[in-house]
């Protein structure tokens, strides 16, 4: 499998009050296609400035990201904005979207902004609405951010990441936000998508969802502490429960 | 407890609080700036007056031969405390040289004073009392050396008669019996050594001119002797008052400027009040879950904006003091203004914009009581509007996504754009009608509001006109004379004169001392009413609306006229628009027998062929040399020297653009940069999916280009209306005139002007959407 994302002696340093704080620390990563890796780990590990630095949104203070070929250090910001908008895809905790645009709005707005996008506004809408067929939101499509529930939104969040067909997903506490079915629902989506090949790196704090994963990196203090290969869930003999207790029995062993 | 919650958000909040504190200051400015420029302005005058020891009563004597009038006066019983003083006329600027060259610079006739005889207190420029004037010196007022090139010590030659008498400035002269428009008197002050070889001239007594100043006298004893001597005019200090009209009319278009900037700045102030409060309706929300009553949050926030409405007003207040200055420039020059009170006004008006902002305050967090802790927490959270869709389809949309972006946040906040909107409009207006006023009051449609039917060049020399004022009767020989001329010299065209007596009007009882005017000469362009019609015969007139008020008349009414020793019996036919006031008008040609002339607007010429603009500068050159005078203008000319408010107009039009300019900016970084604060997660997130920097500037700055080029459309559409109706107020203030249509330089208006306010709006918000670069993709992590 070939390797979409690499970061080798990644290091992220905060400067707060004179005082340096170094929040990853000389981290060795490699994603390859079609991997769905899960990122826990107790709260202040790291994990959401890992998949920041990873993905391009923050810089790394040292070492470097390798992005489907391209290290990610040396491109300017319009080139990391394009990078962005055209190979990659986010998803939220909270379901940022842009308050004065309707659902569907939002999910075709990266598609718009895209330059390497031929299609007319009225086939990229139409694209648009085709995901939000397949999640089962096209029925809230034209209505505004809040009148939609979490669930619905967090879908319509996924929907957006979707639309340039990205190489990769970026998902930082994807259900935090939501209660149980709909996180089931989102998982499954992210599960889906993961299935017709695209690669996501997930942070979460839920064993439920990251058992859904093929690899799950365990962060202590900024350090990957442990790392544990689960496989994909889809062709796995094992049931949700029983990946769900190896991983918990795990992550026992590494303090959590 | 509270006070480490208040100083953790005026720390937190930094932008906004810096924001809010910038239009307190501007607030604060503007309202210290305006009333302070109010109050010198209207209390101004009677200060000066009350400086000048101006008298109750002024009884003017003028008269072409020696009279008994003031003798007459003396011997009334009510007059027992007065001054009196005499005056010198010389007939005009050509009778003084500077450097070797005849003035040119003003019309009228220049009353020569003595210093030893003066009724009032006369001031020199630095607001010095002037005691005595040196042998060989002369005071003058602002009129004698207005666009003049002259500097304390500079000799001027005074040539009258057979006398060629060397004067060195000594400075300005405050005289308050002068007034200050362009086309008063210009007064110069002298030694009464210097005045008495004057008065030696035969030249120097045109007319025999006479003041008294009398304290406590009888006005209606006054005015009685003056209703049986025409050569008599009774003053009081309301009608000196009248001769710092432009003063005044520049003191109310500043005011209400001042008005305009104040709703402006209010405005924004409530908008950004009310905007910041909303966004902590979360944390109101937290406060209330927790128990705190909603009296004790709502203290909070007064606090809060009290400590920055004071500090905020007591800066503005500072920063008023330079800009009253600025406002009292032109006023400041003409007369003595006091300012021992304006610094108290200063700091009340200052305390004044510290009370509103505590009521916005308290009318922004009235919601607190209303809203539960929950809808509070939710609100502050999400901010949304309910039940409201987007206006735009991006899927449906033919403009570019930035573009579409702008638009769409234009129309989701309709509420703020059109404040915005509105705001600029109001500021482009601040520059166009000025523009408007300025041009319409310099343009020659305006003619017929000088009685004046339509011509191409005008002859002022006073010289000329100078028989005319001992007998109009003379006009027609003088218009003879001028049309001859123009025939011998290959320029045929026909002349008309204009000019006014004074006179007794009676209706009913009812007597009042009014001005006949009569058009004399060739022409087929005939002046205008406003209502009913121009008097065909001779037993017609026409009145202006002053006249018709003085005498308590109608169109219709019959009035009795005494012109000299003559009486008349006129049917009023019209209501008739111009810049004197209380004027009866009369036929075309009416023959008013040998009577002196009151005042003209001199000859106008309409030469024959309808000759092109280069033509008639050609033939106006040619006759000042025929003529041996400078005193010949363009119909143009003629009108900006009688309208000298237009020069006004134009210096507050450029203090506007600078005003305007600032104001225009200042609102637009204070507004860009509160909703880059408010807007900061949307930001992040556009950032985090990939939009590039530049669209976000862009997209921010072509909202605030929208809402310009729509402040442009609509300042457009309401200027000419809005400018007629504000031009008749004034027009009105100056003289009888109603009906004024307003002219305007379309490129300037329409063009320049809008361009600018583009131009500034587009580089501010631009400047300040560069910001937004600060806000990185991996803040949407920090969002709260």
């Amino acid at each position: 499998m070939n390797t979409v994302l690499q970061a080798k002696g990644l290091c992220k340093t905060y400067i707060v009050n004179k005082r340096q704080n170094n929040v990853l620390k000389n981290i060795d990563l490699e994603i390859s296609e079609g991997e769905m890796v899960a990122v826990m780990g107790p709260s202040g590990s790291g994990k959401s400035t890992l998949l920041y630095c990873v993905s391009g949104m923050d810089r790394a203070t040292a070492g470097e990201v390798i992005f489907n070929g391209r290290e990610t250090a040396k491109l300017t910001d319009k080139e990391l904005s394009r990078l962005r908008l055209d190979e990659m895809g986010f998803i939220f905790q909270q379901m940022y979207m842009m308050k004065n645009l309707s659902v569907l709005d939002n999910i075709i707005l990266p598609a718009v902004k895209s330059k390497k996008n031929t299609e007319t506004r009225r086939q990229t809408e139409e694209r648009g609405l085709q995901l939000c067929r397949r999640l089962g939101i096209d029925d809230v499509g034209g209505n505004d951010i809040n009148e939609v529930s979490g669930g619905q939104l967090q879908r319509a969040c996924i929907a957006r990441s979707m639309i340039n067909s990205p190489k990769m997903i970026f998902a930082d506490e994807p259900t935090g936000a939501l209660n149980r079915s709909s996180s089931d629902e989102v998982m499954n989506e992210l599960l889906s998508l993961n299935r017709d090949g695209t690669t996501i790196m997930c942070v979460t704090h839920d064993p439920k969802v990251a058992a859904k994963c093929s690899r799950v990196l365990y962060l202590v203090d900024g350090g990957i502490m442990g790392e544990k290969e689960l496989g994909h869930f889809e062709d796995s003999e094992k049931s949700l429960r029983d990946r769900e207790r190896d991983l918990n029995n795990w992550l026992m062993e590494q303090g959590w | 407890m509270f006070r480490r919650i208040l100083k953790k958000d005026l720390k937190r909040k930094k932008t906004m609080n810096i924001v809010l504190l910038l239009f307190v200051i501007l607030c604060s400015m503007f309202a210290a700036a305006s009333v302070n420029n109010i109050i010198a302005v209207t209390g101004g005058i009677e200060h000066y007056f009350e400086l000048a020891e101006m008298p109750d009563v002024v009884v003017e004597i003028e008269s072409y031969s020696e009279t008994d009038a003031a003798e007459k006066i003396l011997a009334l019983p009510s007059v027992k405390d007065y001054k009196m003083t005499r005056a010198l006329l010389i007939m005009g600027s050509k009778n003084f040289s500077l450097d070797g060259e005849e003035l040119k610079n003003f019309i009228a006739p220049v009353v020569v004073l003595p210093d030893s005889e003066l009724i009032i207190n006369c001031f020199d420029g630095g607001n010095r009392k002037i005691e005595s004037v040196d042998d060989g010196s002369f005071y003058a007022s602002a009129v004698f050396t207005r666009n003049l090139d002259i500097e304390e010590g500079d000799e001027v030659v005074l040539n009258v008669g057979g006398l060629s008498l060397p004067l060195r400035y000594a400075g300005q002269l405050k005289y308050a019996q002068a007034g200050t428009e362009e086309s008063s008197d210009p007064f110069i002050l002298v030694n009464s050594g210097d005045y008495a070889r004057i008065d030696e001239e035969e030249d120097a007594h045109v007319m025999f001119l006479r003041d008294i100043g009398i304290n406590n006298a009888d006005l209606d004893e006054l005015e009685a002797a003056a209703e049986e001597d025409d050569s008599i005019t009774v003053r009081t200090r309301d009608s000196y008052r009248e001769g710092f009209l432009y003063d005044m009319i520049a003191a109310y278009v500043m005011m209400a400027i001042s008005i305009m900037l104040l709703v402006t700045v209010f405005v924004v102030l409530k908008f950004s009040i009310g905007f910041t409060i909303a966004e902590d309706f979360r944390e109101i929300g937290v406060m209330k879950a927790v128990g705190i009553d909603n009296w004790s949050i709502r203290r909070l926030y007064m606090i809060k904006y009290m400590a920055i409405a004071v500090v905020g007003a007591l800066i503005g207040f500072a920063c008023s003091l330079p800009l009253t200055d600025l406002m009292l420039e032109t006023v400041s020059k003409n007369m003595v203004l006091g300012g021992e009170h304006s610094s108290l006004m200063g700091l009340l008006s200052s305390a004044g914009v510290v009370a509103v902002i505590l009521l916005f305050c308290y009318l922004s967090t009235r919601r607190v009581k209303k809203l539960s802790p929950i809808d509070a927490v939710r609100s502050g959270q999400t901010g949304e509007r309910f039940k409201k869709r987007s206006l735009l389809k991006l899927g449906r949309s033919r403009l570019p996504s930035t573009g579409f972006l702008a638009f769409n946040d234009v129309l989701s906040a309709p509420k703020q754009f059109c404040i915005i909107t509105l705001v600029f409009a109001l500021n482009l207006l601040m520059i166009t009608t000025m523009s408007v006023f300025s041009l319409t009051l310099r343009d020659e449609s305006i003619h017929q509001f000088f009685d004046i039917p339509e011509s191409d060049a005008c002859i002022l020399e006073p010289m000329m006109l100078r028989d005319m004022l001992i007998d109009q009767s003379s006009a027609e020989k003088t218009i003879e004379d001028t049309e001859k001329l123009l025939r011998e010299n290959d320029m045929p065209g026909s002349c008309t004169i204009t000019l006014f007596v004074r006179g007794k009007a009676f209706k009913d009882g009812t007597q009042a001392k009014l001005r006949f005017g009569v058009l004399k000469g060739h022409t087929e362009d005939k002046l205008t009413v406003d209502e009913g019609s121009l008097p065909q015969k001779d037993d017609e007139v026409m009145l202006t609306v002053s006249a018709m008020e003085e005498l308590g008349a109608e169109i219709g009414d019959r009035i009795t006229a005494q012109i000299g020793d003559r009486e008349y019996e006129f049917i009023i036919t019209g209501r008739h628009s111009t810049f004197q006031s209380k004027v009866v008008f009369l036929n075309k040609d009416f023959d008013m027998g040998s009577v002196p002339s009151n005042g003209t607007v001199g000859v106008q010429i309409k030469f024959d062929g309808d000759p092109d603009r280069e033509q008639v500068e050609k033939n106006i050159e040619r006759l000042r040399e025929l003529m041996d005078t400078d005193k010949v203008f363009t119909i143009s000319e003629m009108i900006k020297s009688f309208t000298g408010i237009s020069d006004m107009l134009d210096a507050i039009k450029q203090m506007m653009i600078i005003i305007t300019v600032i104001v225009t900016a200042m609102i637009a970084v204070l507004m860009e940069r509160s909703f880059i604060s408010k807007e900061k997660s949307e930001i992040a997130l556009m950032k985090a999916v990939g939009v590039s920097s530049g669209s976000i500037i862009a997209q921010h700055t072509l909202r605030f280009v929208i809402v310009s080029l729509l402040a442009c459309v609509i300042s457009g559409a309401v200027l000419m209306p809005l400018s007629d109706l504000l031009m008749n107020r004034i027009c009105l203030l100056i003289g009888d005139v109603s009906g004024i249509k307003c002219v305007f330089d379309p490129i300037e208006v329409f063009v320049i002007a809008p361009l600018l306010l583009v131009g500034v709006t587009a580089a501010s918000s631009f400047l300040t959407a560069l910001y937004t670069r600060t806000i990185k993709a991996s803040d949407t992590a920090s969002i709260e």
